[in-house]
């Protein structure tokens, strides 16, 4: 069995408790208009092209055994219809322009990479965090690859938008620590129109979290114009879901305008980005009102 | 400034010398003679010239008696100033005179007409960029808890009695008379800073104090301040000698404190003398800073982090100072508290405080043969080097091990300025593989190392002969009961060191030869040659490739950490069974720790193979080198761990480099504590943390090879900072502006 994993990113901080690895798992149900990590949305394999940092080396023309990297009037053009993902260009690119999102792994290989730094979720309280994409889209993986976490006795968290079935996330509930959460929206309306689906699914699932009396950390991106106007409602509706360890507000950056460029995404991003004023503003008022504990 | 009032802080920071004037620290002191009434003594050129002339008189007697008569003539005539501003007097200390007069005169006469053909090779190894080479009189530090325990009195009539114990030869008399004279010189010039302080307003408390100094011991914080503080300006100074740490402040400065509270002196006044005391180090602003350390434990483990320790960051914090810098001596039973609180200064950008891991040290001297005690109670000196007390020498010799590569690479030829200066090495195509190749590398590295302990050994016999330490000496009970120089043996350590940088840059390179040369075989060694002494110019492809290739050190990977590991174990083979005995009764150690030499190396050092071009920077210390830790911060832990600090008994210091905003909030925190922890627990030695700023940055946006490693923590998740496009730096660079 493999998953489709297109970043592992070490010493991640806040993805959980102490120091942790983050594997980033390919495929999302979602697609929020806001999306930072828009090479996560695919299932499959995709090859981001960095123009802006091409040096024109030509090494992925001479080994591209497809013709998808070209020479056109002396620089290099990129011809992603004939791209088969095969990974030879990104090892030679002399300029790491080009980056394959989406490698296949099994439960072992990213065992022993997360094993590597186990001293130091020992020392930290810190662990092992699934995120994407949807990490849940591949829960046999995750169940199987979490026994063997906890038979080494590493603290397991799912980072999920919750919008899943309840039977994936029943198959690795007992093998999960800690969930972290997302909630984009209040409404129904305003969550389909961020993240093109209803949030009805991923409400019954949180509750569903509650009552298993799982720790839940919740993650509220803050979007102006987009679910800045509902975030007072969702703290008072947080207020009735009793397991929640914290709640974390991730003020809105678009930071990642770069990789939409790279995969030919069209950008989705809002240009409006909240200041650190606004930030520290509203979660002041939230903490008036939440009755779980606000982190930074 | 926080407790310091803007007109104390203004006069305080002129003291030194007036920063009205251009000031180059590394001149180390440029006097503001304005400050003093000419009254109080003679024009400082005046003594300066007068020096040599008032030693005639003194010809027949030894060097450590005319040494310790130039001092009384400085101390006795320098014009000395007090302040109500301050609670420190102001000394026209004519910038270390005696190093300008006769300790140079005697350098010169060692060097030049003793033993020429020593400084000759000596600028030989600087000038191709082999090594940097200097006596070291950067690494001492005095016996504190002697010299808070007797003061100047006590000590004196402590080497009196010593003296007087046994009928003493000519020169062992001398060794004390050197000694009476330093110290009477020393209580001659406190009793006129006392006379001063008694008939200036605003100086009572400062006269009081220099009183109890002029009979004995300190007995209040304040007292105890001032000694260090005369001490120190008297020994680097005046006397030619630095002081290379202020002490384990929160041990030895605790029982003052505690007797300051019960005699009703004020916590916040106990405050404003720290502050004003700090500041003098900050307005002396030497380019190396000034150490002090806290920690450590007592016997049986109980900490040595007190309610002191904290006050003393808490006021440091606040001063938003660099100078002094301190180092913590980290311990398991330092308290977890007191841990996050100085990590939390470093993530706000007090760079200046580093850790070192106490019982690493403790287990690497007690090794060495030194008792638990003497182990514990080491000194952390310099910027994180370690000594038990009463130790004198440290490494001035600092090797290039890029340099033997050249060699080997180039028969024996230093590949920038094509002298002869290694051994003879075959040509490339002997080296059949790339043991043929490592073995001549080593053999190469063992010549320069032969080269430069025999050097050394030479002209270290001379150290007392041209720097005698009368001061220290009274300091060091060794050295009064051995009634020996403490640099010539009359100290509980006596080692001489060699400090090896380019560590990093090494191990890369023998990797990446290994790699593509020796078993992809991409490239044959002679076409590697030619491309490095091109500095690859026309084969800008190869240059990018060595530099993107991810096998180098500080990425927990096996192939260039395996390489660090063995020439550890070949540095331990060839250079510790070395004795500098006949100088100074010691033993060679080493270390990773070169300090500003890695610039001055770096100019005259070849393109290396590991992609590092000619006269670039050289990796500092056990650390992976410009842009190559791209496996972040454990990886990086993980491979400078590898190594046997315990086995180096010496400094493998690692910089990592943290941006803000990944260790932002309590989470980011307490992963700075765990990564910390974690280097503890794997026996690391010293470790220092970079918190980028916006100015780096700016370079980073720059120079973004540089930078392969640099990762952004954006609201929840990171990025590589190289993989963001320049509106998105931009604003990040704003971002880190507001920062501060």
């Amino acid at each position: 069995m493999k998953a489709k994993v297109f970043e592992i990113k070490k010493f991640a901080v806040h993805d959980g408790d102490g120091i942790r690895t983050t594997i980033f798992f390919k495929g999302c149900p979602l697609k929020c208009v806001w999306c930072h990590n828009p090479e996560g949305l695919s299932s499959k394999t995709q090859l981001a092209y960095y123009s802006h940092k091409c040096i024109n080396c030509f090494e992925c023309v001479k080994i591209c055994p497809n013709n998808a990297h070209i020479i056109n009037n002396g620089i290099h053009e990129y011809v992603a219809k004939n791209c088969i993902n095969c990974g030879k260009c990104e090892e030679i690119c002399l300029g790491n322009a080009i980056k394959i999102y989406g490698k296949d792994y099994t439960v072992d290989e990213l065992l022993k990479i997360v094993l590597e730094d186990k001293v130091f979720y020992d020392n930290s309280g810190g662990g092992v965090t699934l995120s994407g994409g949807e990490c849940l889209l591949y829960a046999n993986f995750i169940k199987d690859l979490f026994i063997k976490l906890k038979n080494h006795g590493i603290n397991t968290a799912v980072d999920t938008c919750g919008f899943i079935g309840k039977d994936q996330i029943d198959k690795i509930i007992d093998y999960t620590d800690v969930f972290l959460y997302d909630f984009k929206a209040y409404t129904s309306k305003t969550h389909k129109n961020c993240t093109g689906q209803s949030n009805d699914i991923i409400i019954k699932n949180l509750e569903y979290l509650d009552k298993k009396g799982k720790n839940i950390e919740i993650r509220i991106p803050y979007v102006p114009n987009y679910n800045d106007f509902e975030i007072e409602d969702m703290i008072k509706y947080l207020n009735g879901i009793k397991n929640i360890t914290k709640i974390r507000i991730l003020p809105y950056h678009n930071f990642s305008t770069a990789k939409y460029q790279s995969l030919n995404y069209e950008n989705t991003m809002p240009s409006v980005v909240p200041t650190n004023e606004e930030i520290e503003n509203i979660k002041n008022t939230l903490r008036k009102i939440s009755i779980h504990k606000i982190v930074d | 400034m926080e407790y310091i009032s803007d007109k104390d802080y203004n006069y305080i920071m002129n003291k030194h010398h007036d920063q009205s004037k251009p000031f180059n620290s590394l001149s180390r002191f440029v006097r503001n003679d304005e400050l003093f009434d000419e009254n109080t003594g003679l024009d400082p050129n005046f003594i300066l010239e007068n020096i040599m002339i008032n030693d005639e008189k003194y010809k027949e007697f030894s060097h450590g008696i005319r040494k310790a008569k130039a001092l009384e003539y400085v101390l006795s005539n320098t014009r000395i100033s007090c302040d109500s501003r301050d609670v420190f007097p102001a000394i026209n200390l004519i910038d270390r005179p005696l190093n300008k007069t006769i300790v140079r005169s005697w350098h010169r006469e060692v060097f030049l007409d003793i033993i020429p053909e020593v400084e000759n090779e000596r600028l030989r190894l600087i000038n191709d960029g082999i090594a940097q080479i200097y006596i070291d009189y950067d690494h001492s530090v005095p016996n504190f808890e002697r010299l808070f325990n007797l003061g100047f009195v006590g000590l004196l009539e402590e080497s009196e009695k010593i003296r007087n114990s046994k009928e003493r030869n000519s020169e062992e008399d001398a060794f004390f008379e050197s000694i009476k004279i330093s110290y009477e010189a020393v209580l001659l010039f406190i009793k006129r800073l006392y006379n001063l302080a008694s008939e200036t307003e605003g100086s009572q408390k400062m006269a009081k104090a220099l009183k109890t100094l002029l009979n004995g011991a300190p007995k209040t914080f304040y007292e105890a301040m001032l000694l260090v503080y005369l001490y120190f300006m008297i020994s680097e100074y005046v006397d030619s000698l630095q002081v290379r740490s202020l002490s384990n402040f929160d041990k030895f400065f605790y029982k003052f404190y505690l007797n300051d509270l019960k005699n009703g002196i004020t916590e916040d006044e106990i405050r404003k003398d720290l502050a004003k005391f700090f500041l003098q180090f900050t307005a002396i602003d030497n380019y190396w800073n000034q150490p002090v350390f806290l920690g450590g434990e007592y016997e049986g483990g109980k900490t040595i982090i007190n309610e002191l320790s904290y006050l003393f960051l808490d006021v440091y914090d606040k001063m938003n100072i660099y100078n002094p810098k301190i180092q913590i001596k980290l311990c398991y039973s330092t308290p977890k508290e007191f841990t996050l609180k100085a990590l939390d200064m470093i993530r706000r950008g007090h760079s200046s405080i580093v850790f070192v891991c106490e019982p690493t040290i403790k287990e690497a001297l007690m090794k060495r043969g030194y008792t638990e005690e003497q182990a514990r109670d080491c000194n952390v000196k310099g910027c994180f080097e370690f000594s038990v007390q009463e130790s004198f020498g440290c490494g001035g010799t600092s090797l290039n091990l890029l340099k033997p590569l050249e060699y080997t690479l180039h028969k024996g030829h230093d590949a920038v300025n094509n002298a002869f200066s290694g051994i003879e090495s075959p040509d490339l195509s002997k080296y059949k593989t790339f043991e043929d190749f490592y073995n001549e590398y080593k053999r190469q590295l063992k010549g320069v190392i032969d080269l430069s302990i025999n050097l050394v050994n030479k002209y270290e016999a001379y150290l007392s002969y041209i720097n005698p330490q009368s001061l220290l000496a009274g300091t060091f009970k060794t050295s009064l009961d051995l009634v020996k120089d403490p640099m010539q043996g009359g100290s509980t350590g006596n080692g001489s060191g060699l400090s090896f940088g380019a560590i990093a840059d090494l191990v890369d390179s023998l990797s990446m030869i290994k790699k593509y040369v020796y078993d992809k075989k991409e490239l044959s060694l002679t076409e590697l040659v030619n491309m490095l002494d091109n500095n690859f110019v026309g084969n800008e492809n190869w240059l990018l490739k060595l530099k993107n290739d991810r096998d180098k050190f500080g990425n927990n990977k096996d192939l260039p950490d395996n390489f660090a590991i063995d020439i550890i174990e070949y540095l331990d083979k060839v250079v510790r069974p070395n004795l500098n005995e006949k100088s100074r009764g010691g033993r060679w150690g080493y270390s990773f720790h070169v300090a500003r030499a890695v610039y001055a190396l770096a100019n005259n050092t070849a393109t290396s193979p590991n992609g590092r071009l000619i006269g670039e920077e050289l990796s500092k210390n056990f650390s992976a080198s410009m842009g190559q830790n791209r496996e972040g911060a454990t990886a990086a832990i993980l491979s400078t761990t590898k190594m046997d600090a315990v086995k180096v008994c010496g400094d493998v210091p690692l910089d990592l480099g943290l941006l803000p905003s990944a260790i932002k909030g309590e989470d980011g925190l307490e992963a700075m504590y765990g990564l910390l922890i974690t280097f503890l627990k794997r026996k690391g030695h010293a470790i220092h943390f970079n918190v980028f700023d916006a100015e780096t940055l700016r370079d980073a946006q720059k120079n973004p090879e540089k930078y392969q490693d640099l990762q952004i923590r954006v609201s929840g998740w990171n990025v590589l900072w190289n993989n963001i496009n320049k509106v998105e730096q931009d604003g990040f660079i704003k971002q880190a502006e507001s920062l501060i």
